[in-house]
């Protein structure tokens, strides 16, 4: 369908001023938060209400439009952004439906922002556990479509773990329930799958999350180093000690300076080689035990110095500089390369040392501010887009990074998704089969692949497969 | 070997022969009956693929029993906490695809929260794998999350990575006497939902089920802390604010586990955690009198698991049968008879039927375990 058509259609539902066509109005529209990628939809389209979703949708199913779902675009894959689909943005959709503090959950919009669901959450002594560091702008739907993590995800799971049912609209305008927001489900897990599905399956139009009751006490610490090799071996050391505490943070030297000569200044100390920003929570008693434990690891693993949080403002500004480090980095250079590799905790210090090496051949700056606990690694390398010698640089630089981590074991994305950016790695860590075993999966929700196309799964590992069982008898007869 | 199990789904796909998919056998009789005559049985299919201690993550075959990763992960002061019903003699495979959990999800959450990748051996027999062996991946689809729980009928599941935890320096469990009246009862789970306790286990259990696993014959309520000594004692001084409780022995909870053996009738009642109470009562109206019915309750997930020993009386199957408010049943056993009146499909809906299809296209892994094949 001509796009014009399509907008006049579109706008009879949303309105006219929640359908942008002209490309100085979408330009905006054209990436994410990883601003290296570029992709120019053909019209934009905000609806209001579920009602509107709802009929969008359906209009998009009618014409055989591609389209991506974009929540507030703080994404870090290039996930959110295609050429020549309709992008449809969700952020409109904020209304908190219920909260229910006798049961631990609220049910919202997929555009309520992730921060504005737990300030509604707090004074009830209840918090939202996924911690994305973009938590002020980013949105539930987006959450659920990249399966967001954060910080605090070591300790309390994903996002995937603190949801209990979303009702989504397919691609072909089919209004499912997945999961349940009451009590248990049996069958297929099409939550699970719904979830980190990177707005691939479907558009959720309401989400149900668990909300979990605050902890008694918390304490923050952070330890300082003279070595990222020690920084990372007490990483690994903590871990192994059996405490999960709630957050376990890494910053190299390279991220400290950028992050104390911002405005996001937290006071951690400008010469030293690496930091952990180690945070424990729990019962009082047992936290004060652990915190304990935690320093003499610390010590015994040559930390300068180990200092706790003394107080809430103290320990805000200590999460400060972490949680606004990439903008920090926005004085470095005007670009961003972001990566979040995971590996096995145990190779921490061997992989750091091997992106240092990484860094030096091909002359970039990594900085390294990333979730140790779980081994999710973010090296950072700040550049300039409009520099193609310097561009290349970066480029080869991360295929080298990404590589020594799936030597290592690990996998290509931790919390960011694939998107764009990953998808010429996936097939480092799957098999031809598996992939096209997800390609099967989206093909149950999405049988046209119009939702996000060319995202996650790379397009030639989506063979056709064999749709009835009596050619697929044939080609199993001839293998056997 | 993979290859083994790869090579028998291939003959039986070309065959179209239906395969029931079993771990130890020890629990053919759950969920719908299956129309296969012949097995597959995975439990040869085991020991550790990797296990690397510091990490906190091991990776084993399907055929690996709960019992084995304990004793494996044990020496090096580590467990997998999960304690589904039945006993520790069950595989992991089997584990994964009924997504069983049992009271320790009230501290570590259900095996789903445990499980970081699988390997699957699909109906038309390719070896697929989904998630990795690190404790965080967002790569690729979620074939994990779709394999857990599916019952065997999307994939036999080979291999399972694992997230580990430290085994706790003490572990202690408590019983308390449970008002029997529903309205005394709710507001005592709303303390110890409220209390400063974060309990690895919390469970109400009648008055059956206490005399089976040794307490005296009355409802209590269960409760297991775990940590450092400090963390311990000060939950058992939260406990005691709440009420009297007395130290229980460990075994109790593998007791309660083995309870659900050779009964009639296995079903759970789940809704919103905060109804419990008034669930609770109306589950002892649907077990009813006659042969005592054992009935255990997770109360920070509000499900309440009744057992029904012996044959299923008419009587029971139609209290069984008859609406039961907004509450969810789901089944884990019922004579082969019941099912298609009670539960006939859990994958009833387009969606399903199009995975199903795509993962089993000749409809040969566990078929009617979860419903009506295509």
């Amino acid at each position: 369908m001509a796009t014009e058509k399509l907008a006049d259609q579109l706008a009879g539902v949303v309105g006219e001023r929640f359908v942008l066509m002209r490309p100085s109005e979408l330009l905006v529209y054209n990436s994410d938060g990883l601003p290296g990628y570029r992709r120019k939809p053909r019209l934009a389209v905000f609806p209001g209400t579920r009602e509107q979703t709802v009929e969008v949708v359906r209009i998009l199913a009618a014409a055989g439009a591609p389209f991506v779902p974009r929540g507030a675009g703080t994404g870090l894959s290039g996930g959110a952004l295609a050429d020549d689909v309709v992008l449809l943005g969700l952020h409109r959709l904020k209304k908190v439906i219920s909260i229910d503090a006798e049961n631990r959950r609220a049910t919202v919009e997929p555009g309520v922002v992730n921060l504005a669901l737990n300030r509604i959450a707090a004074p009830l002594g209840l918090l939202y556990a996924p911690d994305p560091s973009s938590e002020a702008a980013c949105t539930i739907g987006g959450n659920i479509a990249e399966n967001a993590g954060g910080p605090h995800c070591l300790k309390y799971g994903v996002t995937l773990n603190h949801v209990l049912a979303i009702t989504a609209i397919l691609p072909n305008g089919e209004i499912v329930t997945l999961g349940s927001d009451t009590g248990e489900r049996e069958g297929y897990d099409l939550l699970g799958a719904f979830i980190g599905s990177e707005g691939c399956f479907g558009v959720a139009l309401d989400v149900t999350v668990k909300l979990t009751k605050k902890p008694p006490a918390v304490r923050t610490m952070l330890a300082d180093f003279t070595s990222v090799d020690d920084a990372a071996r007490v990483t690994s050391a903590i871990v192994a000690s059996g405490i999960v505490p709630a957050a376990l943070e890494f910053m190299d030297s390279a991220t400290i300076r950028v992050v104390e000569s911002s405005i996001y200044a937290a006071g951690y100390p400008a010469d030293a080689a690496a930091v952990l920003l180690i945070e424990l929570d729990g019962l009082l008693a047992g936290v004060e035990a652990d915190v304990e434990t935690v320093r003499q690891i610390c010590i015994a693993g040559r930390a300068r110095e180990v200092k706790v949080a003394a107080n809430e403002a103290e320990r805000l500004r200590l999460w400060q500089g972490r949680k606004k480090a990439f903008g920090a980095m926005g004085r470095m250079a005007p670009h961003l390369v972001v990566q979040d590799a995971v590996i096995p905790r145990t190779r921490l210090a061997d992989i750091l040392a091997t992106i240092a090496q990484i860094a030096a051949t091909h002359r970039v700056t990594v900085c390294n501010v990333f979730h140790a606990g779980d081994g999710n690694l973010h090296p950072n390398i700040p550049y300039n887009a409009d520099d193609p010698d310097e561009s290349e640089r970066v480029h080869l630089a991360m295929g080298e990074i990404m590589r020594a981590c799936v030597n290592a074991g690990g996998s290509i994305t931790g919390e960011h998704g694939v998107g764009l950016d990953k998808l010429n790695y996936i097939e480092l860590i799957f098999s031809p089969d598996s992939l096209e075993a997800m390609c099967r999966l989206r093909s149950a929700f999405d049988p046209e692949r119009r939702a996000n196309p060319g995202k996650v799964v790379p397009i030639h590992s989506c063979q056709e497969w064999k749709s009835t069982p009596a050619s697929m008898r044939d080609t199993a007869g001839a293998v056997a | 070997m993979t290859s083994t199990i790869q090579e028998r789904v291939r003959e039986a796909g070309a065959a179209q022969t239906p395969l029931h998919i079993a771990g130890k056998s020890s629990w053919l009789n759950a969920g719908r009956p299956v129309a296969a005559n012949e097995t597959i049985s995975v439990a040869d299919h085991s020991g550790v693929v990797e296990y690397v201690s510091s990490d906190l993550t091991i990776t084993v075959r399907g055929g690996t029993t709960l019992s084995e990763i304990a004793s494996i992960t044990g020496e090096q002061g580590q467990w997998l906490p999960l304690n589904p019903f039945g006993s520790h003699d069950g595989t992991i495979g089997a584990t994964v695809a009924t997504a069983s959990s049992g009271p320790l999800a009230q501290g570590f959450g259900t095996i789903r929260d445990l499980v970081l990748g699988v390997e699957v051996v699909t109906g038309d027999a390719k070896v697929v794998r989904g998630g990795g062996r690190v404790v965080k991946n967002v790569a690729g689809f979620d074939l994990v999350r779709l394999m857990t729980g599916a019952w065997g009928t999307l994939g036999i599941i080979t291999e399972v990575s694992l997230r580990l935890y430290a085994l706790p320096a003490q572990r202690i469990t408590m019983a308390m006497d449970a008002p029997t009246d529903t309205r005394r009862l709710a507001q005592r789970l709303r303390s110890l939902t409220d209390a400063p306790i974060i309990p690895f286990s919390l469970e109400l259990v009648n008055d059956e089920l206490a005399r089976r696993i040794g307490l005296a014959p009355r409802p209590a309520i269960l409760v297991e802390f775990g940590g450092n000594a400090a963390a311990v004692s000060a939950q058992r001084d939260a406990l005691a604010a709440i009420g009297t409780a007395i130290e229980a022995p460990a075994e109790s909870w593998e007791r309660l586990r083995a309870t659900a053996v050779s009964a009639g009738a296995v079903f759970r009642v789940s809704g919103l955690p905060g109804g419990l109470a008034e669930r609770w009562e109306r589950a002892q109206s649907i077990t009813g009198a006659g042969q005592p019915a054992m009935m255990h309750a997770s109360i920070g997930r509000g499900t309440v698991r009744c057992v029904l020993p012996g044959e299923l009386t008419a009587s029971a199957a139609e209290r069984i049968s008859a609406p039961h408010s907004d509450d969810t049943m789901i089944f884990e056993t019922l004579p082969e008879a019941q099912w298609a009146s009670l539960a006939p499909s859990a994958t009833a809906d387009r969606v399903s039927q199009s995975i199903k299809r795509a993962f089993d296209p000749f409809g040969i892994l566990n078929p009617g375990i979860l419903g009506p094949t295509n």
